[in-house]
């Protein structure tokens, strides 16, 4: 069995038989919490972080396969942590779902813009996260 | 065939795609629309496309403040002579397409073909004023045409489908876009982009979040005996009730027929019972008072009330408060159900 995370900036991770990681980053505990559940469902390796700059710093440790982003943040927002992560050495790979509640046309685009893989807007289930993650992440 | 005739074959197709995307989505035929549109099915950008994309896998509302973002970021003036002449382009076939259908209707709608076929044939030039103008002309004529059909009969609504479109899309542009027609209170519309919204805050925040649903009682017989128009002032009055009977954050909304929702942000189970009993108590408080034989009887509702839990589909949330109504209902009427 092999991982392997394919859409636009990422890049194929090497085969191996280790589970997917995901870095949640949202300053509310209660989001990380109900993602937390979904995410180690689907048998993933979970770490949370509360800010972006926390999120930066943990990355460059490991750089984890999936980040699902909050905007609105304090310390560092969502957008200022995407710019500085793709900036990061290893860092177009992870595959980037902003998670927010913010729904207007200028942060999707910007977002996109800036190396967000998909966009998934609050509130979030099981079904509508997993939906996204479909789009970014192929299980094999 | 040549590199002319065969970019025209193509951006006609584009141009009919890009024309039943908007009547689906229901968007008003506007030049920035038809330019959205036209481009979103073109392919031309990327990030336009997955932007669109993005906003309808998330169930957004494509509505006119959408659009308005879509075309500021996406439209900047250097790529806007283009887009104008590609737009054009499919005006003006939209434009003889539907001049054509209309020549074969008779009298008012003969008029109507002859004065499309006029702007069509007019030099459109390059400019957005002209586009603009060329289909503003269009908008207003078929406006007009709206009018008349309804008594001269014609068969201008089998035959121009794209005609009645955008009788319906303008019909929708004119409407308030958030009320209910009838009553004044929120519409279903705005009831989903709301609860969308506060459920999102909710998640974020932690805070409680409840909804009531509120079904007049028994309101087929009222409809089945005193008329439709009764009915209809019951459901007016029973919205002015509501309004009078929420707090201020509280969301009022008709969800359909004579089913009304109460979107209650920061509200645990306990105060939304409170706040359903408010209203229970105002309508039998406050009686309609009609002159009609016979008498209309008391007008009660019965309520159903349930909390959000993040994480929850948002489906499943109504589903449980539907479910509390209709024990509310079983229970005997004109009472409140937690769920």
């Amino acid at each position: 069995m092999s991982n392997s995370i394919e859409n636009g900036e990422c890049e194929m991770t090497d085969s191996n038989t280790l589970p997917l990681s995901c870095l949640i980053t949202d300053d509310s505990s209660l989001v990380r919490k109900i993602a937390r559940k979904i995410f180690v469902g689907l048998g993933f390796e979970v770490d949370e972080a509360e800010n972006g700059q926390v999120a930066l710093e943990k990355c460059k440790n490991h750089m984890p396969d999936v980040v699902l982003l909050d905007w609105n943040m304090p310390v560092m927002d969502g957008l200022e942590f995407l710019k500085s992560l793709r900036r990061t050495e290893g860092g177009r790979a992870p595959a980037v779902i902003f998670c927010t509640t913010e729904t207007d046309v200028d942060h999707v685009q910007r977002a996109l813009a800036n190396g967000a893989n998909e966009y998934l807007m609050k509130p979030f289930d099981a079904e509508s996260l997993i939906a996204k993650l479909d789009m970014v992440v192929t299980r094999r | 065939m040549t590199i002319q005739l065969q970019e025209a074959v193509n951006a006609r197709s584009v141009a009919d795609s890009a024309l039943a995307t908007m009547q689906r989505l229901e968007i008003p035929p506007t030049p920035a629309n038809y330019a959205i549109w036209y481009e979103y099915h073109a392919g031309m950008s990327p990030n336009l496309q997955r932007t669109i994309d993005v906003l309808i896998s998330n169930k957004t509302a494509i509505d006119e403040s959408t659009l308005l973002d879509l075309y500021s970021t996406f439209f900047s003036s250097a790529k806007e002579a283009q887009t104008v002449r590609e737009t054009s382009m499919l005006a003006l076939q939209t434009l003889q397409d539907i001049a054509s259908v209309a020549d074969s209707a008779r009298d008012e709608a003969h008029r109507f073909g002859a004065k499309l076929r006029g702007i069509a044939s007019k030099d459109l030039g390059e400019t957005l004023d002209n586009l603009k103008n060329l289909i503003e002309n269009l908008v207003l004529e078929s406006k007009k045409m709206a009018g008349r059909t309804e008594y001269v009969g014609l068969r201008m609504r089998e035959s121009a489908g794209k005609i009645e479109a955008l009788e319906r899309n303008l019909k929708d542009a004119i409407r308030d876009s958030s009320l209910d027609g009838l009553t004044g209170v929120a519409n279903r519309k705005s009831f989903d982009a709301t609860i969308r919204k506060t459920a999102g805050d909710a998640m974020n925040s932690g805070e409680d979040l409840a909804l009531l649903m509120i079904d007049i009682d028994h309101f087929k017989r009222v409809n089945d005996t005193w008329g439709h128009q009764t009915g209809d002032i019951v459901l007016c009055h029973l919205a002015r009730t509501l309004q009078h009977a929420v707090r201020g954050g509280d969301h009022v909304s008709r969800y359909g027929g004579e089913e009304f929702a109460v979107i209650l942000p920061r509200t645990d189970g306990q105060a939304a019972v409170n706040v359903a009993e408010n209203i229970r108590q105002a309508l039998a408080r406050e009686p309609l008072h009609l002159d009609l034989d016979p008498p209309l009887t008391p007008i009660t509702v019965s309520i159903g009330a349930a909390c959000y839990e993040p994480g929850d589909p948002l489906a499943e949330w109504v589903g449980r408060t539907d479910a509390a109504l209709y024990s509310a209902k079983r229970a005997g009427r004109d009472r409140v159900q937690l769920n």
